[in-house]
């Protein structure tokens, strides 16, 4: 088809009406905030296309749609729009469908000459298109207007400091440990300093903690229960006591997908444990572990992927009890052996008591104990 | 005789008379508003015996060239529906699908079928078309809007072979033809009288051209056609002279038949056809208003631009000096290239046609 300039612009906007109504059904800021991300791209572009492409034949759709999509994440990146991966794809997923659906089928139906026009819409097209980029811009607003404030700490503030409402906290640094009751909360670049639990998260959802730093916490660095969060460098040291664990998930089965990635942990009983939960676990690094590097028990799944796992006493990552895992591309170093436990030979990694494990690109180094399923559980190597 | 509710007359009733009427009758007009006057009730009938004597398989056009009012669902969407495969839309989407001509006409046999065509179909031959107040005259009754698609004024003949058949007359293959041309109709000649195990003999003057479609994509659009439409009448004849060039597409299934028969020496071109040979004039139809009594008449009368053979139509395929806000004449067919140079195509009889609708009813 030869688009005008106007063709292009039109045909673009009014095809974005499912992904928009998707959006507001979604009732999430990031979705509006996304679509009219890709909008912007996607009309950016198209000023380009006009001069370079007099004619667009229907199989560029293809290659055009991947080159905006990698466009619209990196500026997703750049712009540290929230919104989840996979919900993002789907939306551009849906945007990039109903704009061949729109261009090959519907506005051919709804406008005759819709190909000798050069891909415009006439009068209806053109309020539809204005009616788009009218509710994208009042979404954006309302989400500017309406997005949770922003806190910043300077200094050293005595807690336990409890969040009850949807904010974002960054800096500062939280002597006695930071509750959470509230969905929404993201912690940015905080320390926190002893507390019976560092960061205690319970019955919230889309909690995201950035750059924290945790020191000193009496029983788990970070303790999440019947909650969903997403946490993104953090550190977990100098426990207060042999019994601490770094970050523990649990009871969670029922939220949306926890995920933890760039942390590191060191010197607590468990590095990072779940029990009944998804969990993605991936690129940590967790070192001299009492107990167990990393843990998924009791029912849990997900994937524990690209982390190093360096001197765990006893085992260095176990799927437990009834769970499912697929660890992959992690590298387990000198794991050591635990005397008082035959079970606990320095092994890289277990699977126990009715575990599906899946295997995968790993690399074990030094740790006697190796590889081994126990208890009826199975290990499948891929 | 056409009642005083009728306020649109077809005159024509091929190809593009059909894909006017299914237009018209898509932006609501009722058959009882619309006089269709022509020699055949089938629409399809003079194409399809056409395309039979060129043993025509496949229609250059791609899967928007129908003659349903809506472009979707095309042809290709059509065969991958009846033939549960995705393979017409992959072609299509790959410029790369060309419909079978007998789905072609099965589909435009439905779409008559479905449009009312039987009760505005009135078998006259019109020879005057009369401008009246607010109107024209056309056999004894007064329209508001005239659409004029009658078609390819006659078959051409070049003088030196008067009397050969035509490629477009039935005909079968002697051991030797002389097919003379260079365009779609030659070049559909040289593969059927090679399969029918003749030697044949192609007479040009020039080297034919490779398009895959009659006119370039960018002349379909607003896009090429903005353009087209801004430039001096010198040079949009020159574009026009240019564009008629005979050229057919190219690919394999066209080179690789033809390359076999010269390595067999089975296939040479010649200036002239030798005595022992059967002429075929692929040589397409005669040009220009000047071949067309209807035409011819309505510009002598009314005084209207021309130049040279083509008549000057406003962008949207109207005739400018019998057309305003009361009255409309439209061209459509290959005598409205003025305004569309692929206006002998199924996407130029649409075009024509929805300039006027646009017309018929202004509030679209």
């Amino acid at each position: 088809m030869s688009y005008t300039l106007k063709g292009r612009v039109e045909s673009r906007l009014a095809a974005a009406l499912p992904v928009l109504v998707l959006a507001f059904v979604l009732h999430r800021w990031w979705a509006i905030e996304l679509v009219a991300l890709m909008l912007a791209i996607g009309l950016a572009l198209d000023l380009v296309y006009d001069r370079l492409l007099a004619y667009q034949p229907g199989w560029l759709a293809l290659p055009l749609g991947l080159f905006e999509l990698g466009l619209v994440y990196t500026a997703m990146r750049a712009l540290d729009l929230m919104a989840p991966l996979r919900w993002a794809l789907v939306l551009y997923g849906v945007a990039w469908l109903s704009g061949q659906v729109f261009a090959h089928a519907l506005f051919p139906r709804f406008r005759l000459e819709y190909a000798e026009a050069g891909g415009e819409l006439g009068r209806a097209g053109g309020v539809a298109a204005v009616a788009v980029v009218a509710a994208a811009l009042a979404g954006v607003g309302a989400a500017y207007s309406v997005r949770p404030p922003t806190v910043h700490l300077h200094g050293t503030v005595q807690g336990p400091l409890v969040i009850r409402h949807a904010q974002t906290l960054v800096g500062g640094i939280v002597n006695g440990g930071i509750v959470i009751r509230a969905d929404h909360v993201t912690l940015r670049d905080v320390t926190v300093h002893g507390g019976e639990n560092g960061i205690d998260i319970e019955d919230s959802h889309h909690v995201m903690l950035e750059n924290v730093h945790v020191v000193g916490s009496e029983l788990d660095g970070i303790h999440v229960r019947r909650a969903s969060v997403m946490i993104d460098g953090c550190t977990v040291s100098s426990p207060a006591g042999p019994w601490v664990q770094g970050i523990d998930i649990s009871f969670s089965m029922d939220k949306e997908m926890s995920m933890v990635e760039r942390c590191t942990i060191v010197g607590v009983r468990e590095g990072i444990v779940t029990h009944m939960s998804m969990v993605d676990v991936e690129h940590n690094r967790v070192g001299e572990t009492s107990l167990r590097g990393i843990t998924m028990g009791e029912m849990s799944m997900g994937s524990i992927r690209d982390n190093d796992v360096l001197g765990a006493h006893g085992v260095g990552i176990i799927c437990l009890d009834h769970s499912e895992c697929s660890i992959e591309d992690n590298t387990i170093a000198g794991t050591k052996v635990d005397k008082t436990d035959p079970q606990r030979s320095g092994v890289a990694i277990q699977a126990h008591f009715f575990a599906k494990a899946q295997l995968e690109g790993n690399t074990v180094v030094a740790s006697p104990g190796g590889i081994e399923a126990l208890d009826n559980s199975t290990i499948t190597h891929r | 005789m056409p009642s005083e509710t009728v306020r649109c007359a077809i005159v024509g009733s091929g190809l593009a008379a059909l894909a006017t009427y299914a237009t018209l009758r898509r932006g609501g007009v009722r058959p009882e508003e619309i006089a269709v006057y022509g020699t055949h009730e089938d629409p399809t009938e003079v194409w399809r015996t056409r395309a039979a004597a060129i043993r025509q398989q496949r229609m250059r056009s791609e899967s928007d060239g129908h003659v349903a009012a809506a472009a979707f669902p095309g042809l290709a969407v059509r065969e991958a529906a009846r033939a549960l495969t995705l393979a017409p839309l992959v072609a299509s989407v790959a410029n790369r699908y060309h419909p079978r001509v007998e789905d072609f006409l099965q589909h435009a046999e439905s779409v008559r079928a479905e449009s009312g065509w039987e009760q505005s179909f009135r078998r006259e031959r019109i020879e005057r078309i009369t401008p009246v107040d607010d109107g024209f005259a056309v056999d004894g009754a007064t329209f508001r809007h005239v659409l004029v698609a009658t078609g390819h004024p006659g078959l051409a003949q070049p003088p030196e072979y008067n009397g050969a058949v035509h490629a477009y007359e039935p005909h079968d293959y002697a051991s030797k033809v002389a097919v003379v041309g260079a365009g779609m109709a030659a070049a559909t000649e040289w593969l059927n009288a090679l399969a029918a195990g003749s030697e044949v003999v192609s007479i040009r003057r020039r080297e034919p051209l490779r398009r895959a479609l009659n006119v370039p994509r960018e002349f379909f659009s607003k896009r090429g056609l903005a353009t087209f439409h801004a430039t001096s009448d010198e040079r949009r004849a020159a574009t026009l002279r240019e564009l008629s060039t005979p050229s057919y597409p190219p690919g394999a299934a066209w080179d690789e038949p033809i390359a076999a028969a010269v390595a067999d020496g089975r296939f040479s071109v010649a200036e002239r056809a030798s005595a022992d040979a059967q002429v075929i004039c692929a040589t397409g139809f005669r040009k220009g208003w000047r071949e067309d009594p209807l035409l011819r008449d309505l510009v002598e009368t009314n005084d209207l631009a021309t130049h040279g053979r083509w008549i000057e139509l406003a962008p949207d395929s109207t005739v400018p000096a019998l057309t305003d806000t009361m009255r409309t004449l439209s061209l459509a067919g290959v005598a409205a290239q003025w305004s569309f140079p692929a206006a002998d195509t199924i996407a130029g009889a649409k075009y024509a046609a929805h300039g006027f609708l646009r017309h018929v009813c202004p509030t679209r």
